[in-house]
């Protein structure tokens, strides 16, 4: 029983663009020649799978278009989009802190104030985001650069990037004199007060920084541990 | 007395693996999928469907297609087989001389491997 063209069609389409640009054709020629029972379409299946865990070596870094972009567009990939998607991030948590001081404090002349009940869930959604935003996009960078087997001189800048604008970043609160007038929720960056000598800014950048390079410092340990064993 | 009797025991489980490798086909399967590949182009150049037929004939295993394929693009990529001109859909593969010296020096390893083996299977049922 041969397997049916729709079929062979829809299974290589499950490997990664680069492989199924070069083995994909000879791949559906394969399948419409040989079986095309249960037993196979499965064993293309795991193998779609394992190509997406465990890309063939080689192919990737030629043919991938995530990694050209990395290599004509580094400032976009690592500097822009970085920034982009944090800007994204603090408006969302902006909303929440602006909608939930809407919602659950309509009286009060400011959001931050002692909270219960559904309030407090609301609120720390608004929190998680705000704070675990640049830490993630830093870990990104970390993945997009190991995955793509950069140079670390790129996604440096992104991180640095990443680290003063959440290092800096401040949410005010305010409500017009009026009675009953709107809350306004707006985002500053200032260093901060200082503690030793060091600005507030300057330390969580440095805290931010420290977490974002940590583990991709751990992966580069890891394989020039593996290289030289 | 109770030691012999562990012995001959052992023996007898030993002969009767011995004896279902001789006589289950299924048994004595042996899956390397690259060194299947490359030992399938030795003989010549080939598509993927006749190196599935091919490796079945050798040693009655058959790689599923996304298994041979997962191992002619590691191979490719190594630079142990390469492409020929493609015969309508299918694009036949042949070895290159890096792949068979690295065929032959697998092979070697694996012929002392077996050979080793065997003679202490033998030394152990007799």
């Amino acid at each position: 029983m041969r397997m049916n063209d729709r079929l062979a069609h829809l299974l290589v389409r499950l490997y990664p663009r680069p492989w199924r640009e070069r083995y994909g054709a000879e791949l559906e020629a394969l399948l419409h020649t040989g079986r095309g029972d249960l037993r196979a379409s499965a064993n293309v299946v795991w193998s779609a799978f394992h190509e997406h865990v465990f890309p063939t070596p080689g192919l990737k870094i030629e043919q991938s278009q995530f990694q050209s972009w990395c290599v004509r567009a580094p400032w976009a990939m690592f500097g822009l989009a970085p920034l982009l998607l944090l800007a994204a991030a603090y408006f969302v948590a902006c909303f929440i802190l602006w909608s939930g001081w809407k919602l659950f404090l309509p009286g009060a002349n400011t959001p931050f104030v002692p909270i219960d009940g559904l309030a407090i869930f609301y609120f720390q959604v608004g929190r998680l985001i705000y704070f675990s935003a640049p830490i993630l996009i830093g870990w990104a960078i970390g993945l997009v650069a190991g995955r793509q087997r950069l140079k670390a001189v790129w996604p440096a800048v992104g991180w640095i990037l990443i680290a003063l604008v959440g290092g800096t970043a401040q949410v005010h609160a305010s409500r017009t004199a009026v009675l009953g007038g709107v809350g306004h929720i707006r985002m500053g960056f200032a260093l901060g007060p200082s503690v030793h000598g060091i600005p507030d800014g300057l330390f969580h950048g440095f805290v931010i920084l420290s977490l974002t390079v940590l583990p991709y410092f751990i992966w580069r340990l890891q394989k020039t541990h593996f290289i030289s064993s | 007395m109770c030691d012999n009797y562990v012995m001959r025991s052992t023996r007898s489980v030993v002969a009767a693996k011995v004896a279902a490798v001789k006589y289950d086909p299924g048994t004595g399967h042996y899956s390397d999928p690259p060194l299947l590949v490359l030992a399938s182009l030795a003989k010549g150049p080939k598509h993927g469907h006749a190196m599935i037929e091919d490796i079945a004939g050798i040693c009655g295993t058959r790689l599923g297609p996304g298994t041979l394929y997962g191992a002619i693009a590691r191979l490719e990529q190594q630079g142990w087989i390469e492409p020929l001109p493609p015969e309508e859909r299918r694009r036949p593969y042949r070895i290159t001389a890096e792949g068979a010296r690295v065929l032959r020096a697998k092979l070697t390893t694996l012929r002392q491997f077996t050979k080793a083996g065997l003679q202490r299977l033998e030394a152990l049922c007799v």
